[in-house]
């Protein structure tokens, strides 16, 4: 699990990533997609962290009695030998991309809202994900869920998840805990459900809800993604602010209310990061400027050690059992 | 202190306008839309800030701006006391007095004089008066600056004397020139007396305003906008007026019938109360030549023609009177004598007069008798003498024959005392007879050989003698074919100047100047072996075209109203410096030699010219336009753009806030309070530019979204 908060101005590890404000530029959801996770393979070969997958483990010889299915066919036409693809649970992945669509997500200050880079975040880890035979389904929400896409890896259902992607949002106010619920509901068998959202909602019932989805034994990660001036704050002269989300004005100088403001804010994030930590959620902290190749790499990180973490569990429960 | 402009000062109202926008500016300067206010502090309520004035200095600067300017246009000054003396307006009064003749109809004149001394009376002694009279012409009996040197007690007295010497005339009424003339003699004088600028002005008209005054003169004169007319209008007790005109017709011109009776319009007035007039000539009803008056029936408002009475004589009398109407000014209609002026046409040739083919046939029949001419040609062979005195008695003489020296010699000297000849070149020897008027040695004379026929071209339409066929309609000589002619060289004879020239660029006619007079030489005839030129329509305007050219004057018309202007034609037998004109009242006027017309025609009758040979008449009656005595609605001088005031108060409120205002405007102008405040104004406005320039660098650019 990672639940490093990440600074606005981040950028000591983003030398020869992709710039997000150009990447924002190319309209096509898919292409945008490609390029990110194109990208990040040519890099990750000249890496240490080549071999990685969401669910592979490993790659073994193709012996007499393994189940042909299970063939890389791609790595079969390059090495010209038989390997397979050997899996955590020697299933393939169903992963739900759960986004939020409320109104606070059209906010962005650099061009693009946060709503849009979520967007491609999902884009880009859907590729990722179908392109190594992964099920990939959708929900977006806002208090409730308004789209939804099952699952499936089929030929065609990238690009009918690319364009339910690049839909605009045009939901209400957040509320978690509807959502979240009807989703525990709707999914019978396990998979992985990342939520990428800002979460300035109400957190109350967060914990309960998530607890809902981690005990159902889905696997949860957490994209929380926050515009670089909600961090700051740095509007100079006073002035009247509009809150998206209500519809409300409120006359605010931000010089005497950005010490509580920032104070009240890091509370909340705390919280939620203690929440997702708890309940042994992958929770990611990202501003709108960050790229998306290394959302992709801590997201990988993150999935490593959280693999680690279970054989290690594994191996201690089993030496206790034995 | 005072303001010129009171009302600019409601501009400092607008400085609210400043104070409004500061507090406008914090309400919609600037909107930021955020995700989320969650973590937004709640800070003061927005009513509390809205309210909150930012840049106090700046807005107290721009209101002073706002201030000064309104301040500045309303003209401030300190004021000091004004004498009531100073404020109260004068008048500046014409009093235009009608002398026409129609003001001699019974009582008019008297109720004139009381209505324009009660005018003099009522005037005060800061007014300004000048009296005026008119008819034709307009007079100034009483200046504005004769009215001011008097004493104030003395003015009204020393104007109501000088009415009191005048009197109505004979002549017609021009009441546009007058109202023009008074309204420019006002202006004038306020040119001359430029501290009296706001001073009433009015024009008071003591007229009877009848019907046939002339206004033409006021349809083309912008009437002051400051001066009023008021009209004092004189109305006689009774009313009808009825009036003579002699009608001139081509019949009277021609005279085929020296007994035709002359024609005479008769008119009566559109407000008459009698309807039947009689009129006869004056001493018509003597025993001596008793005749009967002509009844006329003419309604109000029309005319009727009729003849006049025949005389036992059968020759016209003097005076027509009329009768039967209540004022007798127009009753008299006057008619001069018709006499025939004699022409003496000298012809010098041995024609035939009854011999179509020669030229005195086409002469005598040229110089037929009309009603005003008698033209009488004589004939006289050139080889005998000619008597001076029958030389001197010729208008025009015509030689075509060979004439000897001693007929030359004579008729020489009758060209040189200013008068023309005309030598006709009916042969190639005729060359001799001009050498010999010319005084030269030879004129080289030879017949001209013509293809066909010769036209006249290149003809001096400028010269005295063909300036009648100058117009394009008469300019066409083209038609008259010339068969024969005598060519002569002009360059033989000196200062010769060609008149008209045949196509062959040889001369036609010609013009020999001799002494005061001139030879005029035509080197074709007009007999028919010669050319068409008797035949055609310019052989009669042609011929008496050189008989006034010659000299020879047509007497003057016989008819002329009041006021004209007689041109004195002095011919030949009345061409000494002894003229003189005597007037019906008996008075006689000597006319110089260098005097053409004579203008003293003041009063209706018969005007005698008296001479040392002869005396000739002419009549002059009243202008029929006078005789139209009705009143005249108030409506068409007003239609002219004239500004009438009836009440004769001419506005004295509005004149004396005008002077009081003009009192102030001159205290303001020497103070000068606007510049100060101006210069006040542009000193606020280069600080309040320079702070808020200042201000606005020094505010911090906004940044996330704004909208």
């Amino acid at each position: 699990m990672t639940s490093k908060a990440v600074q606005p101005g981040f950028n000591s590890s983003t030398a020869g990533m992709i710039d997000p404000v150009s990447l924002m530029r190319i309209k096509s959801m898919e292409l945008r997609a490609k390029v990110i996770v194109e990208g990040f393979w040519k890099g990750i070969h000249r890496s240490p962290y080549h071999g990685f997958s969401v669910e592979f483990t490993e790659y073994r010889q193709y012996t007499a009695g393994d189940d042909p299915r299970y063939i890389d066919w791609r790595l079969y036409a390059r090495s010209d030998r038989f390997y397979i693809k050997k899996f955590e649970d020697e299933t393939n992945l169903r992963c739900h991309l759960l986004i939020d669509h409320s109104r606070s997500m059209r906010y962005g200050s650099i061009g693009y809202s946060k709503a849009q880079y979520a967007g491609t975040l999902a884009a880009t880890l859907g590729y990722f994900l179908f392109t190594q035979g992964d099920a990939v389904g959708l929900a977006t929400f806002d208090d409730q869920i308004r789209n939804y896409l099952p699952p499936r890896n089929r030929p065609n259902y990238l690009r009918r998840l690319m364009l339910a992607l690049e839909a605009l949002p045009d939901g209400q106010a957040t509320d978690l805990g509807p959502a979240l619920q009807r989703i525990a509901q709707m999914l019978t068998k396990r998979g992985m459900i990342v939520l990428i959202s800002d979460l300035l909602a109400s957190i109350d019932q967060l914990e309960s809800d998530l607890g809902c989805l981690c005990a159902c034994g889905h696997d949860v990660v957490v994209f929380n993604v926050l515009d670089p001036t909600e961090l700051s704050f740095d509007f100079g002269s006073p002035a009247l602010f509009r809150d998206i989300e209500t519809g409300r004005d409120r006359y605010v100088d931000p010089a005497s209310a950005l010490a509580d403001y920032k104070r009240k804010l890091t509370e909340h994030l705390d919280k939620v990061a203690s929440i997702c930590r708890s309940l042994g959620i992958d929770y990611h902290l990202f501003t709108t400027d960050r790229p998306f190749d290394l959302a992709l790499l801590d997201f990988l990180r993150g999935r490593i050690h959280r693999r680690k973490n279970i054989r290690r569990r594994g191996g201690s429960i089993g030496r206790m059992n034995a | 202190m005072n303001f010129l402009y009171p009302l600019f000062l409601a501009g400092i109202v607008a400085i609210g306008i400043p104070i409004v926008l500061h507090m406008v500016r914090q309400k919609t300067r600037k909107h930021i839309t955020f995700s989320s206010l969650m973590f937004v502090p709640v800070a003061m309520s927005r009513f509390k800030n809205r309210s909150r004035i930012e840049n106090i200095l700046l807005l107290l600067l721009r209101c002073a701006i706002i201030g000064l300017l309104a301040f500045a246009f309303s003209r401030p000054f300190f004021s000091s006391p004004i004498s009531e003396k100073d404020v109260r307006p004068a008048k500046r009064t014409v009093l235009l007095i009608d002398t026409s003749a129609s003001m001699r109809r019974t009582g008019l004149w008297a109720q004139a004089v009381a209505e324009a001394q009660s005018v003099l009376q009522q005037a005060d002694r800061a007014d300004s008066v000048c009296i005026m009279s008119f008819d034709q012409d307009t007079r100034i009996v009483m200046g504005f600056e004769q009215w001011d040197r008097l004493e104030s007690a003395q003015r009204a007295s020393a104007g109501a004397e000088q009415i009191s010497e005048l009197s109505p005339g004979w002549a017609k009424t021009n009441l546009g020139h007058a109202l023009v003339a008074a309204a420019e003699a006002i202006e004038d004088d306020e040119i001359n007396d430029p501290q009296q600028s706001a001073t009433a002005r009015r024009i008071v008209l003591v007229s009877d305003m009848q019907q046939g005054s002339e206004l033409e003169s006021l349809g083309a004169y912008e009437w002051p906008r400051q001066t009023r007319l008021v009209v004092k209008s004189i109305r006689p007790g009774v009313t009808t007026n009825a009036a003579l005109q002699l009608i001139t017709d081509r019949h009277d011109l021609a005279g085929t019938d020296a007994n035709d009776r002359p024609r005479v319009r008769v008119m009566n007035s559109s407000d008459a109360a009698a309807e039947q007039f009689q009129f006869n000539w004056a001493g018509g009803m003597t025993a001596e030549a008793p005749n009967e008056p002509i009844n006329v029936y003419v309604a109000p408002g029309r005319s009727v023609v009729v003849r006049a009475p025949t005389t036992a004589n059968g020759q016209p009398g003097r005076r027509l009177i009329l009768t039967g109407d209540d004022h007798d000014f127009d009753n008299t209609l006057h008619v001069a004598p018709s006499l025939q002026q004699p022409i003496n046409i000298l012809y010098i040739g041995g024609d035939d007069p009854n011999d179509s083919k020669e030229m005195l046939f086409y002469l005598r029949q040229a110089f037929g008798a009309t009603g005003v001419l008698a033209p009488r040609v004589v004939s006289h062979p050139g080889d005998k003498d000619i008597a001076a005195a029958e030389v001197a008695k010729a208008d025009l003489i015509i030689a075509t024959d060979p004439v000897n020296q001693q007929n030359i010699a004579t008729l020489r000297r009758h060209i040189e005392s200013g008068r023309a000849l005309l030598l006709v070149m009916k042969t190639a020897g005729a060359g001799k007879m001009l050498a010999d008027f010319a005084q030269i040695d030879n004129v080289k004379a030879e017949e001209a050989e013509v293809d066909g026929y010769a036209m006249l071209d290149r003809i001096e339409f400028t010269h005295p003698l063909l300036v009648p066929f100058s117009e394009p309609g008469f300019g066409d000589f083209t038609q008259i074919h010339f068969w024969k002619y005598r060519r002569i060289d002009a360059a033989d004879l000196p200062g010769a100047r060609v008149l008209a020239r045949f196509d062959t660029d040889d001369p036609a006619l010609l013009e020999i100047p001799l002494g005061k007079g001139s030879l005029l030489v035509l080197t074709s005839g007009w007999r028919r072996a010669d050319s068409q030129l008797a035949l055609s329509s310019k052989f009669v305007p042609l011929l008496y075209s050189i008989l006034e050219f010659g000299g020879f004057h047509t007497r003057q018309q016989l008819q002329y109203f009041v006021g004209d202007s007689v041109p004195v034609l002095r011919s030949t037998a009345y061409e000494s410096a002894n003229i003189r004109i005597r007037k019906p009242d008996g008075s006689v006027i000597s006319l110089d030699p260098a005097e053409q017309t004579f203008t003293q025609t003041d009063q209706p009758g018969i005007y005698t010219i008296e001479s040392d040979t002869e005396n000739r008449f002419f009549a002059v009656n009243l202008s029929a336009q006078e005789c139209r005595t009705s009143p005249m609605p108030i409506e068409e001088i007003e239609g002219l753009g004239v500004l009438l005031d009836q009440s004769g108060d001419v506005h004295i409120g509005k004149i004396e806030k005008a002077q009081h205002h003009s009192n102030l405007a001159d205290m303001e102008y020497e103070q000068k309070l606007w510049r100060r405040l101006l210069t006040a104004l542009l000193a606020v406005a280069l600080f309040e530019t320079a702070l808020a320039g200042w201000l606005t660098r020094s505010v911090p650019a906004p940044q996330g979204e704004q909208t």
